[in-house]
Order: C-alpha cells, then structure tokens, then sequence
C-alpha cells in the first residue's frame, strides 16, 4: 500500500493545472496524518516522561521493602500496597478466571455460531458487562459485601475486580478457541475422543498461548484500576493478609498520596505510579510477546 | 465412564455462561433496589432537574420585591428539603466526552491512516503500532496525575487566558468566558475565573485517554479495506488523499464503531476526570468553569452519603450511566464485530 501512497505523491507533476489543487490538497492532508501521528507519539513521551522524570527519585529499595508509616517526615514505602494489589489481583482471579474460562468454552465449543437463545443471551450479556463503568462495579461491591459486613473490606474490592476479569476473559476464551480449525475436533471425535476430552485435551493445549494472553490482559486491566476500589477496599497503611479488614492497594495508595497535603508522600505516591506502569508494561510487552508465538505456532 | 467427563464439562460450562448472566441480573437489581426511594420520589423529573442539595437548607424568606420579611423582628425563614437532580452532571458527561471526541477522533483517523498507509513503506508501522498500545496501558490514574500536576497549570498559564481573550473578543460569545451569579434578587455577570481545573481540561485529558482505543481500532478497520478498493481508486487517477477518502467511506460503519467505544471508555472514566475537572456540580455554559461528572459525582460523595435519600439518589445517577454506556458498547460492538475489530476484551 505505501507504493501507491509514494506514486500518487511523487507522480508526475506540472501540465494539468485543474488537478494542482487536488494534488496540494493530498499532499497536504498526507502531512496531517503524519503530523496527527508525531502529536500522538509526542503526547506519549510527554506523559511517560513527565511520570518518569517525576517518579524517579522516590524509587529506592525502601520503597519495596518498608510499608507506610503514616508520618509526613518519614513517610515509609509500597510494601503493603504492592502486596495488596497482588492478593486483591489473586482473589478476584480465583474466581474471576475459572468463570470467564469456562463461558468462554460455553460459547465457543457448546454453542457454535450463536444458535439458540442461552448462547446469544450469554454473548450479549458478556458484551454488556465489559462495557459497565469500572466505578458501577465498586458501588456494587459496596452493596453486595460492604454494607452487610458494616465496614470496608478486602472481599468487597476482589469482587469488584472480577466483575471486570470475567467478560474480558470470556470473550478472549471464546476468540482465541474458535481460531482453532474445526478439523482438529473433527479428527479428536473421529477417533473416538469424547467432547470432553477433545475440548481438554486438543482444543484448550491448541490455543493455551492465546488463553494465557486473554487472562493476562485481564490481569493488566484489573491492576490499574482504582474506582473499584474507592468504596470497598478503601485501603490500609498496614501490610494485611486479612481480606475481611480494608485492604491496601498500589492505585488507592497512589491517589491517596498524590491528591494529600504532604510533598514527601506525593514523591511515594509518583515513584508507585512509575512501579504500577512499569508493571503494566512488563504484563503488556509479554502478552504481545506470547501473542505472537501463539500465532506463529499455528500457521 | 467417559460420558462421565462429558456431563461434568457441559455442565461447568453451562454454568459459567449462566453465572455471566446471573452477574447482569444482580447488578441491575441491585442498583434499581437501591435506587428505588430516589426513583419513587423523583421519578423522571431526576434527569431535568439541576438541583443538587444533599443536605436541607435554611434560608430567610424574601417577598416578591426581594425584601427580607420579617416578623417579630426576627427574619422569617423557610427551610427547603434536600432535593437531586442528574442534569448538571449528564451535561459534565456530556461536555466532557463532547470536548474528548473533537481531540481524539481527527488525530486517531490520522494516526490511523498514517499506520495503515505511510508506516509499512517506512517500515514503523510495528513500532508507531507498539507507542499506540503503551499509551493505552498506562492506568488512568496516572493520566490524572498528569491532568492535575502538567496540564491543569499548563492550560491556566498559558492556554486559558489566550482563548478567554479570543473567545471574550467575538461578539456574541461573552457568554463562554463569563458566568451570571443571582444574589439577592441582583443579576451579577463576571470573567470565570481560569483555574486550569474545569470541562476543557477533563474533556482534554479523557480525549488523550481514548487516543490509543480509537487509533487501534480504525488501524484494524482500516486494514480490512480490500486491497483492489484502494487500487482501484488509485487507477482511476485518485491522488492519496482521494484514495484515503475512499477507504474511510467503504469502513465507515466500523469507524464509527470504534468512535463510540471510545465515547464510551470517555463517559464512564472516573479517575483521570475526578482530579481536573474542578468537581463543582453546576451547569455553566463554558469550557473555563468547573463542574462534574456523573462518575466524579459518585467518586465524591457515595463514601460520604449521609442520607438514604442522598445514596438512593447517587445509585440512580449510577443507573443513568450505566444505561448511557451500555448503549455505547453495544452499538459500538454490532458495528466493529466482523470488521477485523479486535477482540472484544482488549478493546
């Protein structure tokens, strides 16, 4: 395609005058795109470098090592928020995971092309839920689990979350498996394999690439969340393991800091907040990473 | 035996999918359950009506002359009941989403173009493709951090005054860079004041939010324009931008598409907007003047809702955007499905 956008640019120039106009017009607007590019890439740097540059000097081991204190003058490290993210992470994922896996099976294997009403309806259904505003969530936590429980509590944020992981899940599932040819399923049935054992053990190890990919993506979504959490892990100073207590996240902790009064605390706050992009990066970077083996191994 | 393994499977699944639904059933009964005394008592008045007061107000009784009454030498007073209404908020969705959609969607088409078309010849559609998906990975927080500590002051010194003076300059448009205040019967117009927190700077940073969703979802639409289309228009004698025309209109339902998923991503983001936007719950019809969204509203006062009435009254706020982006993602979703849009989790 970029040998005709260089011909249609570089083409023959002078006699035709009434298509001069034209011409300057293509040209110009082909200087837009790359300018509307160089803007977005610019933007990118601005933003990154800005938190970079900004987070910087707060990242040391402390950060890593020492959780808050709560004192102005020495105002600790990430310790428990990081912990917190990672178990609130593994909380909603245990249920989260399992049950966006297993739609995602439903629709593709049980419900081939959308016959039927249940498979529609599921579809339908998984589409509406990943379109809900992450902080419609958090209120649903706080009525499912904080208001009976009298307090802000860890269970509450987790569930939350997952109500986030399973349509992202699912509906990768469901893509990831139907890109697997029909005649792997023909051959497993054809020599005698159950449903069962032709989903479990052909079908799923075919696309497992690719079903990891859906559930890190999930993963990545879920730790940067923060509305969610606003009304039901609420967050902690404290390192916690109890679930049952307002729980510590990196996101809260980071909004906390950084919207307070205090300089030292903001400095924590942006060096969290170059930890959790650097996090992101990392899960993003390996998600395309295993992406791209998943395809290469199938064609 | 074997058949044993088979029922097992069919029916986790099964009940998986049926979980799935279940989970829209609880939260749509759990918002209208609690909604409903705010539902009941305001009814459809709730999405006209700009008033916002959580708590009731005392406040001395004026006659029709705007004269204080008074009665045994004390000023009488009357006490209002507190009383919600959704329009100043929907119009800070709206404005907001408005003001990220004329950011985003000319330079997404652009990037997009430019990647579906300039960048295989220079051999960085790859690269420019990977910036794209990075600016989409950063967490909204931190773009909110960068609203309020880079932008905010940004526009205040330097953007503000500039397009208050233009603006304040063309007849006609005093309204934009002027707010009227009622006090005491007195109709008083001032300059806003430029605090660099208000509609524009949450319109801007949400349009830089959805930048990427928009940018990679045309980049895959685009990709889908069959290649004798483009060719075709190109012997005819079309010139690039000619030929560009010709792709955008052949993939225009899909654009669309992905122009509503990030409207959207825009009208349900909560963190990005709650640190710039000036949280201030009116409605007044300038980008310099604070004001709120429906999902900064719930961020700032469902923790602290005092009243049953209050929270009753925020969950119905809840509703109103949970309705609003569901529609979004749904007409988005028909339109981007089976157009080479992206899976539909990562988009």
């Amino acid at each position: 395609m970029s040998v005709i956008g260089a011909t249609s640019l570089s083409g023959k120039r002078g006699g035709e005058s009434r298509f001069a106009l034209r011409r300057i017009r293509s040209s110009g607007m082909f200087w837009a795109c790359c300018a509307s590019t160089m803007a977005v890439i610019t933007l990118l740097f601005l933003v990154a470098g800005y938190l970079f540059v900004l987070g910087l000097p707060g990242i040391s081991w402390a950060l890593f090592t020492q959780d808050a204190t709560g004192d102005p003058e020495a105002p600790g490290g990430l310790r428990h928020a990081i912990v917190g993210t990672l178990v609130l992470i593994a909380l909603s994922g245990v249920v989260g995971v399992p049950v966006g896996l297993l739609a995602g099976v439903y629709l593709s294997e049980y419900s081939r092309e959308g016959r039927g009403v249940p498979a529609r309806a599921t579809r339908f259904v998984s589409d509406v839920l990943a379109g809900v505003p992450s902080i419609v969530t958090g209120i649903l936590g706080y009525e499912l689990l904080v208001v009976p429980m009298g307090h802000y509590n860890g269970w509450a944020g987790a569930l939350a979350l997952a109500f986030i992981m399973v349509p992202i899940v699912a509906r990768t599932t469901e893509e990831m498996l139907r890109l697997v040819p029909d005649s792997f399923r023909a051959g497993s049935l054809a020599l005698g394999a159950t449903r069962s054992q032709t989903i479990l053990r052909v079908v799923a190890p075919a696309a497992t690439g690719s079903l990891v990919t859906g559930v890190m993506l999930a993963i990545a979504r879920v730790a940067g969340e923060t509305a969610p959490l606003l009304f039901t892990a609420l967050g902690n100073r404290a390192l916690t393991w109890d679930p049952s207590q307002p729980f510590p996240s990196l996101t809260k902790q980071v909004f906390d800091y950084v919207t307070g009064p205090y300089e030292s605390q903001k400095r924590v706050g942006w060096a969290g907040i170059l930890v959790l992009i650097a996090i992101l990066l990392v899960l993003n970077v390996s998600v395309r990473i295993v992406a791209a083996r998943a395809v290469r191994s199938r064609t | 035996m074997k058949r044993f393994g088979d029922l097992i499977l069919a029916v986790l699944t099964r009940g998986a999918a049926a979980c799935v639904v279940l989970m829209l059933a609880v939260l749509l009964g759990v918002l209208l359950l609690n909604a409903a005394p705010s539902v009941r008592q305001f009814g459809a008045k709730f999405l006209v009506s700009s008033q916002w007061r959580p708590n009731e107000v005392e406040r001395p009784v004026r006659d029709a002359a705007g004269k204080l009454v008074f009665a045994d030498g004390e000023v009488v007073t009357e006490t209002i009941p507190p009383a919600f209404g959704a329009l100043p908020v929907m119009y800070g969705t709206a404005m907001t989403s408005i003001i990220a959609l004329l950011f985003a969607v000319p330079l997404s088409l652009g990037s997009a173009l430019f990647i579906v078309r300039v960048a295989p010849g220079l051999r960085i559609a790859g690269p420019v493709s990977f910036l794209v998906e990075f600016l989409a990975s950063i967490p909204s927080i931190a773009y909110g951090i960068w609203g309020l500590f880079v932008l905010a002051p940004f526009l205040r010194e330097y953007v503000e005054p500039w397009m208050a003076r233009v603006l304040g300059a063309i007849p006609g448009l005093g309204w934009s860079v002027s707010e009227r205040i009622v006090s005491g019967g007195e109709v008083i117009v001032k300059p806003i004041p430029l605090t660099g927190r208000d509609l524009l700077c949450g319109g801007l940073i949400l349009g830089i939010m959805i930048l990427p969703i928009i940018t990679a979802v045309s980049r895959d639409v685009l990709r889908t324009v069959p290649r004798g289309q483009i060719e075709g228009t190109v012997a005819l004698g079309a010139t690039w931008w000619q030929s560009c025309v010709g792709m955008l209109k052949y993939s225009r339902s899909g654009l669309f598409g992905a122009v509503m998923l990030g409207l959207a991503r825009a009208a349900g983001e909560t963190m990005a907007v709650v640190m710039v936007i000036g949280n201030n719950n009116q409605i007044v019809p300038s980008p310099f003047a604070p004001a709120q969204t429906m999902s900064s509203l719930l961020a700032n006062e469902f923790a602290e809702a005092s009243t049953g009435l209050h929270s009753s009254a925020l969950l119905q706020v809840a509703m109103v955007l949970l309705v609003m982006s569901l529609v979004f993602n749904v007409v988005a979703r028909k339109l981007v499905v089976g157009k080479g849009g992206r899976t539909a989790a990562s988009a």
